[in-house]
């Protein structure tokens, strides 16, 4: 009976959809998060009889043939390239990047990582970091007695000091990007790392060669539509429920030849 | 063995394969650009003695795919394309160049356009298209045409197909006679071709398949019964 396990690779697919729908509305609230979506394919077909085949002396051709699939299988769970809304906080450190391109961060262990979640802070040393503390890569320090410090839309930060009325520039933030942005791996807390299908990182100006421009003040919202995901989790949990009727129905066809003796 | 049990025994065997088609549909449901597919029966005569009609005996003889197009989905990506009406994406794989309805496409490191299955995308001219790394707001018109900030990179590709088709996993198709270009695609950006499988339909020939397979299971009990009984009366009588 392969009908019992191509529904079982019918329902595998769907419960892996309905995992990445419920990842999709648990971070709705996400800072820059880019909701994901599963696709599927076919897997092979067994040729009992295959079309071309020639019936006859005269050449006669099978038209169609028999061709029975064997179910279905994820083929990708991409990273749809969406821009989150973006919301007005205010607060000096918060950044938006309005278009494509990632803030590089450096790792504990050296490593560069990339996010878009620009909620950004001071470290007791003044290095501009992440909410996990990773300093960003363009490694800026804040002097101490900077009173307010501004960041233009092309990156360029400006402290400002007491008694001072002209501000001094110390950094400017760049934004990377890449060939295929939905190569990239996600490795959680917002952070990716790039890999061979991301293509290397292209460090450019904001606001340049088609990377957005930064917005102070302002931080982007998750991407996720939740009408969406919930349309399509209805959609997975019915795909999932017709699969396992098929189940039942092979199952009592089974039944069926065994009741025979 | 019986004649009666022959043609109940071809008519389950073809009725396993049918259920097998069935279950096939309903698991590629959400499958990009999956076309659902159809057992067809034929008929076999079997001489049933001199002079007499021929036995038939019904067993799959072939099977079709239904054409139509799926329902669009729109997903906004930029890379998302959908064929409108009839026409086929052509990509390159190691295997030699396969058809697909699924335009779930990306960029690789070096720019190339690429199916989710990492095959490259062809264009109207037979080649891999090629998306510069500074090209910025990338817009592919109605006809295939992809351009960036109005300059014209290239045009996505479309084939029709004459002769056979022969199935692929990966929702490619293979056109062993050969395809040809259509001049004149529509190609929609931002929207993918889902499944075209009707779950109503499945499930009502499913229905159909597993009752006609419990009703072949009554003739083989009832026939038997038949000769047990015709053995039992032989023995007595």
């Amino acid at each position: 009976m392969k009908s019992l396990q191509i529904a079982a690779t019918g329902m595998a697919a769907q419960q892996m959809r309905v995992e990445v729908i419920s990842n999709n509305i648990a971070n709705m609230s996400t800072a820059a998060y880019r909701p994901r979506t599963a696709e599927f394919s076919d897997l092979m077909y067994q040729q009992y009889l295959t079309p071309g085949t020639i019936t006859s002396q005269v050449g006669t051709l099978v038209p169609a043939g028999i061709q029975l699939g064997t179910g279905v299988r994820p083929s990708t769970v991409s990273m749809e390239i969406t821009q989150g809304a973006v919301r007005e906080t205010g607060a000096e450190l918060d950044l938006a990047i309005d278009g494509s391109g990632y803030l590089q961060v450096t790792l504990p262990s050296g490593e560069p990582a990339y996010t878009r979640d620009g909620k950004l802070n001071r470290s007791a040393d003044g290095e501009i970091v992440t909410s996990d503390g990773f300093p960003l890569a363009d490694g800026i320090v804040i002097p101490d007695d900077a009173r307010r410090i501004s960041i233009s839309a092309d990156g360029e930060v400006v402290a400002y000091f007491d008694g001072e009325p002209e501000g001094q520039p110390i950094g400017t933030i760049s934004l990377v990007q890449f060939v295929n942005e939905k190569g990239l791996e996600a490795m959680g807390g917002n952070m990716f790392r790039e890999t061979e299908a991301s293509g290397t990182p292209n460090q450019l100006v904001p606001g340049t060669e088609g990377v957005g421009f930064l917005r102070q003040g302002y931080l982007e919202d998750s991407a996720v539509d939740v009408v969406k995901e919930i349309s399509d989790l209805i959609e997975a949990q019915r795909g999932y429920e017709l699969n396992s009727k098929v189940i039942t129905a092979s199952d009592e066809m089974l039944a069926a030849t065994t009741r025979l003796r | 063995m019986s004649n009666a049990i022959y043609a109940s025994l071809s008519r389950q065997q073809g009725l396993l394969q049918e259920m097998q088609v069935v279950a096939n549909n309903l698991a590629n449901a959400s499958t990009t650009g999956y076309k659902s597919d159809r057992a067809i029966f034929g008929e076999m005569l079997v001489p049933n003695g001199p002079g007499g009609a021929g036995m038939s005996i019904g067993a799959l003889s072939g099977h079709a795919f239904m054409s139509e197009q799926g329902a669009l989905k729109f997903t906004g990506g930029a890379f998302d394309f959908a064929v409108q009406g009839e026409g086929f994406f052509v990509v390159e794989t190691p295997q030699g160049e396969r058809l697909t309805r699924a335009g779930h496409f990306q960029l690789d490191p070096e720019g190339r356009l690429i199916d989710a299955h990492g095959n490259a995308v062809m264009g109207a001219g037979g080649n891999a298209i090629t998306i510069p790394r500074e090209a910025t707001s990338i817009s592919v018109g109605n006809d295939g045409t992809i351009s960036s900030n109005g300059e014209i990179l290239d045009r996505i590709g479309v084939a029709r197909v004459e002769g056979e088709l022969v199935r692929d996993s990966n929702t490619y198709f293979n056109a062993p006679g050969g395809f040809e270009t259509v001049e004149e695609p529509t190609i929609l950006q931002g929207a993918l071709e889902q499944s075209n499988v009707s779950p109503v339909m499945e499930v009502s020939r499913m229905i159909e398949v597993q009752r006609a397979y419990e009703a072949g299971q009554t003739i083989l009990e009832r026939e038997d019964q038949r000769i047990s009984q015709l053995i039992t009366a032989l023995r007595e009588g």
